[in-house]
């Protein structure tokens, strides 16, 4: 093989998961009816928003070395926060602020706090107490959730401000300004674990936590972080949630943390830890919008849609395991 | 110090002996209540409702969540027998899975009581529905009134957005909704489920179909929360209330809520206080283990039959059709108003 040859390889490889997006949307748009139109793409950024937001935490845990089960029940409790302050029907108080926008900031604020909260006692037990991160955030999952339905009585919020939904409702190029908020997330989280010691940092412990402690790294201090970002990252992701659903009810979310682990899997990120890249991860989730729309329009029978979904996921995982084995083949 | 800690413990004593004292005496038994999931507003409200009116009947109630999983449901039915309660209420997650843990209830003596989900499979001492089947004929007859106000006649495109498609109860409405809609060849219905009930997934399939079905004339959504997603993604598309009629079945607060501000033309109400008051009614005879008369009953309000069915003896409490005319009807669940009167038992 040449070098120019090899080269080439490898960037396939490592944009695999672009290329197969690509692959699937010319697919869909050559053989479902009314797949091919702007529109269609355009909701598919929009259906991705939420999605894509609570993946680049659990991704960046996951990079680390560790796992998150608490993003999809974090991202409801932020909502129902959201939606409890901020709604003017159901259980919503009605919040009013002078001038009205503080409600943006004061919404957002008191979602991330929450999240980060969550992921502040996440952090504690995994790193300081050593419980392991499957158990303390499956814990956290359950409970974040439990303490959605208390505060909401198991009731909704409705008719979220004006000046919080204007998120959704605006657009700009076709877009509402939310799935910007999306995209801006992914070129900044991108941007953090790629050029920033931090980001560096966090990398290398994933994949050698003893290494990188002996390279005289912050191990602790960087994870701690890491999980309190995770947790700001799922309740941003719930704040739009709210948005997009103009309030919240107490399952709001329930079946994302699956969906999101399948976006960051399909995205190339590695569950060993020490490898993965966030830009992938977002076109993981454009590959799941892409399919699932595909599903709406195509009228299947509701009851094979979950069937058809697991199997796009493990086709999707496969090549990434046969993409592994080529690199292997190639080092 | 220590004789005041000696009167405290004393007076704290004797209190909880007065308490448990008259709290023995008011009471006439304990009866579980099974509830299928606290994620839902019908479900929560059916709690507070059960609650109150059996309290008024002279009973204690306790309740445990299945968390929408049958299994889980089966293993509480178990625990529950053992503890001998006057009377399980179930609320059965699945409609079937459910039959044998009913049996070895009443096998054990202790009477099982249907609520709002009717299981035909087995017997139960006594069942309280608005009927899911039902539910969906209303639905339907509604369809046909706002077909016929949009379009002249019955005839257009209508957005049938269910629940889970593996939950039983979203089936059941569907097949009595589309039973009925059968009879028009010219409506055309487009089936999509929510996943887990989740409002979110409701609003994404009606971004998706207003793309590729422009012409949808009505949105019916097989829960209200799911209604609060779709208008939010009617909005998003720079629709107006009233372009395109949004209908949802179990009328829940948000519901009535969108009805008021015009986004919702139609919720089919389930007669949740009336399920609930049917029961507290019928209690004392359930657990004293008398007949019960089929016929007619006034149940707070709301004409209902009592019959006896293959499964047991079964009331069934009309549904009934909110739109902004009726909306504040304080009989509906939704407004949140409990009737003033407390429930009197049948003699």
């Amino acid at each position: 093989m040449t070098k120019g040859q090899r080269r080439t390889l490898e960037f396939v490889l490592d944009h695999l998961v672009w290329f197969m997006l690509i692959a699937v949307l010319a697919v869909f748009s050559a053989f479902i009816p009314n797949y091919f139109q702007p529109g269609i793409f355009a909701n598919i950024i929009e259906q991705s928003t939420v999605l894509g937001v609570m993946s680049i935490g659990l991704a960046m845990v996951i990079i680390a070395g560790h796992m998150d089960l608490s993003v999809e029940s974090v991202a409801a409790l932020s909502a129902m926060v959201t939606g409890i302050f901020f709604c003017s029907s159901g259980i919503g108080i009605d919040l009013q602020l002078t001038p009205s926008w503080l409600a943006v900031p004061v919404s957002l604020s008191l979602g991330l706090a929450v999240g980060a909260a969550v992921g502040l006692v996440n952090g504690f037990f995994i790193v300081k107490v050593k419980m392991s991160a499957f158990i303390v955030t499956l814990a956290s999952f359950i409970w974040v959730r439990g303490l959605v339905v208390a505060v909401s009585g198991g009731r909704s919020a409705q008719n979220l401000a004006d000046e919080i939904r204007w998120f959704a409702i605006q657009r700009v190029f076709g877009l509402p300004v939310s799935a910007y908020v999306a995209i801006l997330c992914f070129v900044v989280f991108s941007v953090m674990m790629a050029r920033t010691r931090f980001g560096r940092h966090l990398t290398m412990i994933g994949g050698n936590e003893v290494a990188a402690y002996r390279a005289g790294i912050k191990v602790q201090k960087v994870l701690i972080i890491t999980f309190m970002l995770s947790g700001m990252i799922a309740a941003l992701a719930g704040w739009l949630l709210a948005i997009r659903t103009s309030g919240a009810t107490a399952n709001l979310g329930t079946g994302m943390l699956f969906n999101a682990f399948a976006a960051v899997v399909i995205g190339g990120v590695s569950l060993k830890g020490g490898v993965g890249l966030l830009p992938g991860v977002y076109a993981g989730v454009l590959l799941l919008s892409s399919i699932n729309t595909a599903i709406t329009l195509m009228r299947l029978p509701p009851e094979y849609t979950q069937v058809i979904h697991g199997l796009l996921v493990l086709a999707a995982v496969l090549l990434d395991t046969f993409k592994q084995f080529v690199r292997r083949r190639l080092a | 110090m220590t004789g005041t800690f000696r009167i405290v413990t004393l007076a704290l004593a004797s209190s909880v002996a007065i308490a448990s004292a008259a709290f023995a005496q008011d009471t006439k038994g304990t009866v579980y209540y099974l509830v299928p999931t606290l994620l839902d507003e019908f479900q929560t409200g059916s709690i507070s409702a059960l609650e109150m009116f059996l309290g008024q009947v002279g009973y204690d109630m306790e309740t445990l969540n299945a968390d929408n999983k049958a299994d889980l449901q089966q293993t509480q039915m178990n625990d529950v027998i053992a503890l001998s309660p006057d009377a399980i209420i179930l609320a059965a997650v699945d409609f079937n899975a459910l039959a044998p843990a009913v049996e070895a209830a009443r096998a054990a003596g202790i009477p099982v009581i249907q609520f709002d989900r009717q299981i035909t499979s087995t017997m139960s001492d006594f069942t309280s529905v608005a009927g899911t089947i039902e539910i969906g004929q209303v639905a339907a007859g509604e369809v046909e009134r706002l077909l016929t106000e949009r379009n002249g006649a019955i005839e257009g495109t209508i957005l049938q957005i269910l629940g889970d498609p593996g939950d039983p109860y979203t089936l059941d409405i569907q097949k009595g909704f589309e039973e009925v809609m059968a009879a028009y060849p010219d409506v055309e219905i487009i089936t999509q489920p929510a996943m887990l009930w989740e409002a979110s997934n409701a609003g994404t399939i009606v971004s998706d179909q207003l793309l590729v079905n422009p012409e949808i004339d009505i949105i019916f959504s097989h829960a209200a929360h799911l209604s609060v997603a779709v208008v939010a993604a009617l909005e998003s598309a720079g629709r107006a209330p009233g372009d395109i009629y949004v209908m949802s079945s179990n009328g829940a607060p948000v519901g009535l809520d969108l009805i008021r501000q015009g986004w919702m033309q139609v919720e089919v109400e389930q007669p949740l206080y009336a399920q609930a008051a049917a029961v507290a009614m019928f209690m004392d005879r359930i657990v004293a283990g008398d007949d019960l008369v089929p016929g007619e009953y006034d149940v707070i309000g709301l004409n209902s039959v009592l019959t006896m069915e293959d499964w047991g003896p079964t009331i069934k409490i009309p549904g009934a059709a909110i739109t902004l005319e009726n909306v504040d009807n304080p009989a509906f669940w939704g407004n949140l108003s409990p009737p003033a009167d407390p429930i009197v038992s049948v003699e």
